[in-house]
């Protein structure tokens, strides 16, 4: 369909789009280079409202020119940008090739209500403090990223492992094995439920996830209503056969009254050619009157307390979910900590974090504040030492990244976190200012290290320690014992990874709430052990 | 180049090895100078160290295996060979944590001249082993110079091996390249350590093992001299042109690093290693695990009683 330039153009841009993000989310081996997840992460609604509020950026550039094409063209986000919004699009026409007959979505009402109670929900959590939590729980993208991260990428992980024997016994040495790090089962439910709420949402009825839930949907529904140039029926043309109504996944035209709901519309352009009489089309509305063209759907906004049953059922389940998969490490952790009988220097001094976040994110709460969960950044992780949080940080930090010394450490020359994060949560860093930055403070307990309880050989933390803040002096006969520099550490974890020491560990890091600044070592240039020029034996 | 073909039957024949030598002891018979499974006491034939100075890496190893016969004294044509450098941290060359790209790709093409079927690399690397790899520089050089470069970071590579000889490493989980191949080289670079004092060819056999966790927990330059009775390499090589003497194994910056232009080579791993502690000031009976290995006769220590052959190529 020639004349159908525009849908070509939507499809193009969405391919490019899902597929540039899904690789991105999905790479379990360090394939895709940061920029791709990075720019493209960019582009979306929410980050880029997040750089904005947290004071510009790219990103934040990027929001302010998609609100003034939402303004000018309508929610071309939703069809073309949005990696949710196009993967309700794929699972619609699956459904449609397993039905072998597509589903016939007749107009429907808007459920205005309901959607204004998810967006001005959303709203007030996130005034009331709770921004992180608000924006990270319903955000299209980040969804879709914990989608590919905690479902997809475990699963295609698990594909390549099975093929790696064969491959290697044929020759073939491209393919290695990569520990899956599967998430824990009590956690996948959280995505796997939200995957299937969305899925059967749009194989029945194609957007009405977006056109209800989304709050980024009703948001940019509230500009569209607006919009320059909108879809609209030429009633002089059309012969209501209907040809629009069938291709239309939003349910927004109305053959009756010959007006099409732009605030629904998500500018897929499918009817645009789907009409032989080109009876619908974009048409410039902003001529006559500033009242909306068509009957415009009554949207009063909901009072902030009724929030509708379902979501408050969404949350509970979630919030159910969690507490029980997690009440069993929580428990595990305080008789740790209980039976330890030490305290950390961190939590003396009141400046321990509940966990430790990334460096580059300057401190917890800013970064709470911030982050959505996409998860780009823990698929990006080359030791996987980011890992998501269940209630580490508390419920506002569900899903978050933080990192999890007890399979993996901080790489002390890997600043990839940084480089993928699209809206400052964790901002760039260079690997100067990254190899002092100190996210936590290890402690060294010499009651639980092998060398003073065994008397053998370790220093295992010592020679991890990429800072030296962890070096060892002369013990006992023939042995080294380790000390600990605190200045000097920055908290990487590297140490508590290695200290072979069960079931609790003779080092461990505490994370800090505010990130501080390691003191850098700076040492003169090391001196020959024998005189140079001969053997010295 | 290799193709295809050619790693089919590679793999075919270490399948085809794998099935027929039940006994890894019987692979010793193959090498000329490895001592046997039970060791002979220090009053046998002196070790022959190869010690060199002052010539760039590649020219000192030529000097070094010259010395002890030459690559063709330990690679028959045919034969799998594994090299085991030390590539334990994600740091370039000049810092001096990891052995030179350019010895192992030289001693990589050293080896396929002289026949071998294969030469495969790897290390169990401490820090992340892609990054590692690629950092070192180590898997542009073996893989330039024909190598194949083995994941040491996968457990179904690894087979659990008894250790009846062994006196608190009774058993472990090692790679099975190096139960494996024909010919097993051992690497590494000479560096200080901040619990062994030194860490050079002994202490590069952890990275053999899937857990040296284990070694750390139970008695680490027992388990190090333990591992010794498994199978020892058929040639040592260390690389101390550009010594890590503080700070190690790890390392900060390059200002931990000498310049000392050595290499040094031996069949016998406890000798090189001897003559290591010297290079960085010890005296070899103080590093704990190389006496333990003189006095569980796994080699000698006595350099005094060594055939020690010194050249200085400048």
């Amino acid at each position: 369909m020639p004349r159908n330039l525009l849908r070509s153009a939507r499809v193009a841009l969405a391919g490019l789009t899902f597929a540039g993000l899904t690789i991105a989310l999905v790479d379990f081996r360090g394939f895709a280079p940061a920029p791709l997840g990075h720019v493209l992460a960019e582009t979306q609604f929410i980050p880029g409202l997040v750089s904005l509020l947290v004071g510009g950026g790219f990103g934040a550039v990027l929001f302010l020119i998609g609100l003034v094409i939402a303004l000018a063209i309508g929610r071309i986000y939703c069809s073309a940008l949005c990696p949710l919004g196009i993967l309700q699009d794929i699972i619609s026409r699956l459904g449609g090739w397993l039905r072998r007959k597509k589903k016939f979505l007749p107009y429907a009402k808007p459920f205005g209500k309901l959607r204004h109670a998810f967006l001005w929900g959303t709203v007030a959590v996130a005034l009331a403090g709770w921004s992180g939590f608000a924006l990270a729980l319903l955000d299209p993208y980040s969804n879709y990223g914990r989608l590919v991260s905690m479902l997809a990428r475990p699963l295609l992980t698990a594909a390549n492992n099975s093929f790696v024997g064969l491959a290697n016994a044929s020759g073939w040495q491209g393919l290695y094995r990569v520990n899956p790090a599967w998430t824990g089962l009590g956690v996948v439910i959280l995505p796997a439920l939200f995957l299937t709420v969305v899925a059967i949402m749009s194989a029945l009825r194609g957007r009405l996830y977006c056109n209800t839930i989304c709050p980024v949907g009703t948001a940019l529904g509230l500009v569209s209503r607006f919009a320059a140039f909108r879809i609209a029926i030429d009633k002089t043309a059309c012969t209501k056969c209907g040809d629009c109504l069938r291709s239309c996944k939003a349910q927004c035209i109305d053959l009756r009254t010959g007006t099409v709901d732009a605030s629904r519309c998500v500018a897929c352009y499918n009817c645009i050619g789907a009409c032989d009489e080109q009876g619908i089309a974009y048409r410039f509305s902003w001529k006559k009157s500033p009242a909306p063209a068509s009957p415009a759907p009554t949207v009063p906004a909901a009072p902030l307390t009724s929030q509708s049953p379902d979501r408050r059922a969404f949350l509970a389940s979630i919030a159910g979910t969690v507490v029980a998969s997690s009440a069993v490490l929580t428990r595990a952790r305080a008789e740790t900590t209980s039976s330890a009988n030490d305290v950390p220097t961190l939590v003396k001094s009141g400046e321990a974090s509940r966990a430790i976040c990334p460096p580059g994110s300057h401190s917890v709460d800013q970064f709470l504040d911030r982050c959505t969960a996409c998860h780009l950044c823990i698929s990006a992780c080359p030791t996987h030492v980011l890992q998501h949080a269940l209630l580490n940080y508390g419920l506002e930090g569900l899903l978050k990244p933080r990192l999890d010394y007890t399979s993996a450490y901080c790489l002390f020359e890997c600043t990839r976190c940084s480089e993928v994060c699209p809206d400052g949560a964790i901002s760039i860093l260079d690997l100067a200012t990254k190899s002092v930055t100190q996210i936590g403070v290890a402690d060294f307990y010499q009651t639980r290290c092998v060398v003073e309880l065994n008397g053998t050989d370790c220093a295992a933390c010592s020679e991890h320690c990429p800072t030296k803040a962890i070096t060892t002096k002369p013990f006992r006969d023939h042995l080294r014992l380790p000390v600990l520099d605190q200045a000097l550490c920055v908290g990487c974890g590297a140490c508590e990874y290695a200290c072979p020491v069960k079931p609790v560990k003779a080092i461990l890091v505490t994370g800090r709430s505010t990130h501080g600044k390691a003191t850098k070592l700076i040492e003169k240039k090391a001196t020959a052990p024998n005189p140079v020029g001969d053997f010295p034996f | 180049m290799k193709t295809r073909r050619d790693f089919v039957k590679t793999s075919l024949a270490l399948g085809a090895s794998l099935s027929i030598v039940g006994n890894i002891n019987s692979l010793f018979a193959a090498e000329p100078t490895a001592p046997t499974a039970t060791p002979s006491v220090p009053t046998g034939p002196k070790s022959v160290l190869a010690a060199i100075r002052d010539g760039d890496r590649v020219a000192m190893l030529d000097k070094a295996l010259a010395e002890l016969g030459g690559i063709q004294t330990f690679v028959k044509p045919g034969q799998t060979v594994v090299i085991k450098p030390n590539i334990g941290w994600n740091s370039s060359p000049e810092r001096g944590a990891n052995t030179h790209p350019s010895i192992i790709g030289h001693l990589v093409a050293l080896c396929l001249t002289a026949g071998a079927k294969s030469v495969s690399v790897f290390d169990n690397t401490c820090d992340q082993w892609r990054e590692t790899y690629v950092n070192s520089g180590i898997e542009k050089a073996a893989k330039d110079a024909g190598a194949i470069m083995v994941n040491g970071k996968d457990q179904t590579l690894y087979r659990e091996v008894q250790i009846p000889n062994g006196v608190k490493l009774k058993s472990a989980l090692i790679h099975s390249l190096v139960l494996d191949s024909d010919v097993f080289i051992n690497a590494p670079v000479l560096k200080h350590h901040h619990s062994t004092e030194m860490t050079a060819c002994m202490k590069n056999l952890m990275g053999i093992v899937w857990d040296r966790g284990y070694w750390h927990k139970t008695d680490l330059s027992q388990c190090i001299a333990d591992i010794l009775t498994v199978r020892k390499p058929a040639l040592n090589i260390i690389d101390a042109y550009h010594p890590m003497v503080r700070n190690g194994p790890r390392g900060k910056s390059v200002e931990d690093c000498v310049e000392m232009r050595t290499l040094l080579a031996s069949t016998d791993i406890v000798t090189v290693d001897a003559a290591a502690a010297k290079l960085l000031g010890h005296n070899p009976a103080d590093i704990t695990h190389v006496r333990i290995a003189h006095e569980m006769k796994l080699g000698r220590m006595d350099l005094e009683n060594a055939d020690v052959r010194r050249h200085k190529l400048a």
